[in-house]
């Protein structure tokens, strides 16, 4: 059985709601966009689309490779699709949460992060090394169980479209019962945060209820609005920077290193080991300097 | 279209805040503004100096630690030691001279 490719249906929906979302900003809409930001997302995203088409094969070739030695044969059916698309989603909260923990995995997912504003145009902010950091494997799993890789890729893409829609800042809040179960613009605006309250906070892809299981959720406050980006912004525009400012970092780092644990640190360390300015130092510095301070 | 202007900064509240969201702990004591909008320096109470400078319609922010300064007259230009970061030209009149000697 054979499925569609919802991203590629989904590409001109894109389009059209970013010019909705530009006209509605343009009206007083909460949310901005500055053209050479939207650029830069454009051509991330464009890059992402042709690495994608050129490394995609190799993907589908393990996945194939993988699912020979599955433990059981799961049918295509209504049943075993709605189970692969929550087990995608677990897996795609694993993935997202090692690649905001592990640098290696960050280097590629830093450039989604990239941008200081958060609109549609951010949701196309995608890698051009995803191929290369190995963020593939962790759908791996979902092969070895036994469901077949053309469901899997279905539910991968789906996923990927509805994630789409929550990038924005002109949807506030929904109905408590939806952000209670799933992803919402408000939660993913949280995670797009460097507010030190924020940070490595809603990791979730579809469902929210990953993150309120393993501890991870953070609402956003009316009293705290998110600032996006990273913690060291970028100083530029440069596609080639946002693409691979990280992994050059990284191999910095490692000519750098004089020892076993500075290496391991420097490629599996959690992102600003190097530095000093990972989240945790930040989330400390934040919170002690919350607690000295006298109230205003 | 709905694009946002680049951005200037005129404001030292503001220059002081954005120093302060991007480096935690960082508390602002003395600020210099570029008579043209084209950045700002600010200093905190434990001796960092931080740059801000416009990015498009934001802001970026770096605590200077090895920056390349150079002044002439009144004009300090800055560039902290890191690839693609441009070079920022800063008028701050006759307070050029002090911050020279504190960067």
């Amino acid at each position: 059985m054979s499925f569609p490719d919802p991203v590629a249906i989904a590409i001109p929906a894109f389009v059209a709601l970013i010019i909705v979302e530009l006209v509605a900003v343009r009206l007083g809409w909460r949310g901005d966009y500055d053209w050479r930001d939207t650029g830069t997302s454009l051509a991330m995203g464009l890059g992402n689309t042709i690495a994608g088409a050129a490394l995609g094969g190799v993907v589908a070739a393990m996945a194939a490779l993988v699912w020979e030695h599955r433990l059981l044969s799961i049918p295509v059916s209504w049943w075993s699709f709605l189970l692969c698309f929550v087990l995608d989603d677990l897996a795609y909260y694993v993935f997202h949460r090692s690649a905001h923990r592990v640098r290696w995995f960050w280097a590629s997912h830093v450039i989604h992060h990239s941008s200081q504003h958060y609109n549609l145009s951010t949701a196309l902010r995608q890698t051009w090394t995803g191929f290369f950091s190995l963020g593939f494997i962790f759908r791996m799993p979902l092969f070895f169980i036994g469901f077949p890789p053309e469901l899997v890729f279905f539910c991968a893409g789906l996923n990927l479209v509805y994630q789409f829609w929550i990038h924005t800042e002109v949807i506030d809040r929904l109905p408590r019962w939806f952000e209670a179960l799933m992803n919402t613009p408000s939660h993913h605006r949280v995670h797009h945060g460097t507010n030190p309250r924020y940070l490595d906070r809603n990791y979730a892809g579809v469902f929210i209820i990953w993150d309120r299981m393993f501890g991870t959720f953070e609402p956003e406050r009316a009293d705290d609005p998110p600032r996006y980006g990273i913690i060291r912004q970028l100083p530029t525009f440069n596609p080639l920077w946002v693409a691979f400012h990280e992994w050059i970092g990284i191999a910095r780092d490692l000519a750098r290193a004089r020892s076993l644990k500075q290496l391991w640190l420097a490629i599996a360390g959690p992102p600003g080991a190097v530095s000093g300015e990972t989240s945790d130092a930040v989330k400390a510095r934040w919170q002690a300097g919350s607690a000295v301070m006298p109230a205003e | 279209m709905g694009f946002a202007r680049p951005a200037r900064i005129d404001d030292a509240g503001l220059a002081g805040q954005l120093a302060a969201d991007a480096l935690p702990g960082f508390r602002p004591a003395d600020i210099a503004l570029s008579r043209d909008g084209a950045g700002a320096l600010v200093a905190g109470n434990d001796g960092r100096v931080a740059l801000v400078r416009p990015l498009g319609d934001k802001f970026v922010v770096r605590a200077l630690h090895g920056a390349e300064v150079a002044r002439s007259g009144t004009v300090l230009r800055v560039r902290p030691p890191e690839p693609l970061f441009p070079e920022t030209a800063l008028d701050l009149g006759e307070a050029a001279l002090a911050w020279a000697r504190r960067l």
